[in-house]
């Protein structure tokens, strides 16, 4: 797995590749939080180079979504692949994440 | 039918998931040569993965713990069993259930796993046979 970052008008755009699994959960959380600056006012987690991932892996996304959520930052995902937004809606993740199309939608939802 | 053999170190769970994942790839590598459609690919192995690591999380003991992974498949459906020698867990009744409704910050992320097995496959059943734990998912094929 991979990931890098960017950012654009105040929001973090973080990129991941690959699978996320219980094998790689821990260095997703800690990549992602090492990513995220107090001053972020939003943050977008791009799922276009995701090909799979799993409970261990939607946890970290809530977890960053809660750390978010305590500085007052918007958090979106994009470009999920059908079966990734299966999950996510199975999981309840899409009632309080929002999910969209592209990565300019969602910057366009986080504010920036 | 395809057996997959994991050696789970209890005591060690970072190995222990570096092994799952190569028990994975095994049942994507079945999934390929069998025809799976993509879609049906990715949720029997993401259910095989859930159940392998329920396995690591509450069943296994504080040493080494086999699981086995036992594939079948026919034109009409793929049957998965997984199975452990480590103590009775029955992850259709003794995991908590999921918290799909909380708003952020009181989301609760577990049991997601099993909630995936008993949404994304047909039929999902638990026995306890022999000491060992047996949870077996079946998947019918798409006509």
């Amino acid at each position: 797995m991979n990931i890098s970052t960017e950012r654009q008008s105040g929001a973090l755009i973080a990129v991941a590749e690959g699978r996320v699994d219980g094998a790689n959960a821990l260095e997703f959380h800690e990549a992602l939080e090492a990513a995220v600056s107090p001053e972020d006012t939003g943050m977008v987690l791009d799922f276009e180079g995701i090909s799979y991932i799993s409970s261990a892996g939607l946890r970290v996304v809530l977890l960053v979504a809660k750390m978010l959520q305590k500085q007052n930052a918007k958090m979106a995902v994009c470009s999920l692949s059908d079966s990734i937004r299966e999950i996510f809606e199975i999981s309840g993740f899409d009632k309080i994440i929002p999910v969209h199309g592209s990565r300019a939608e969602a910057l366009a939802g986080v504010g920036s | 039918m395809l057996f997959l053999k994991v050696n789970i170190d209890g005591r060690a769970e970072s190995s222990s998931y570096e092994h799952l994942h190569e028990m994975i790839e095994a049942v994507e590598a079945a999934g390929e040569h069998d025809g799976w459609p993509p879609d049906l690919a990715f949720k029997v192995t993401l259910v095989v993965d859930e159940l392998s690591q329920n396995v690591i999380d509450y069943s296994c003991t504080e040493g080494l713990n086999d699981v086995l992974v036992e594939l079948t498949t026919n034109p009409d459906e793929i049957t998965v069993e997984v199975i452990d020698d480590g103590i009775p867990f029955n992850p259709l009744t003794d995991s908590a259930p999921p918290d799909l409704t909380s708003a952020i910050e009181d989301r609760d992320p577990g049991g997601l796993g099993v909630h995936f097995t008993k949404t994304l496959m047909d039929d999902v059943q638990y026995s306890r046979v022999e000491g060992k734990n047996r949870v077996k998912i079946t998947a019918r094929k798409p006509r």
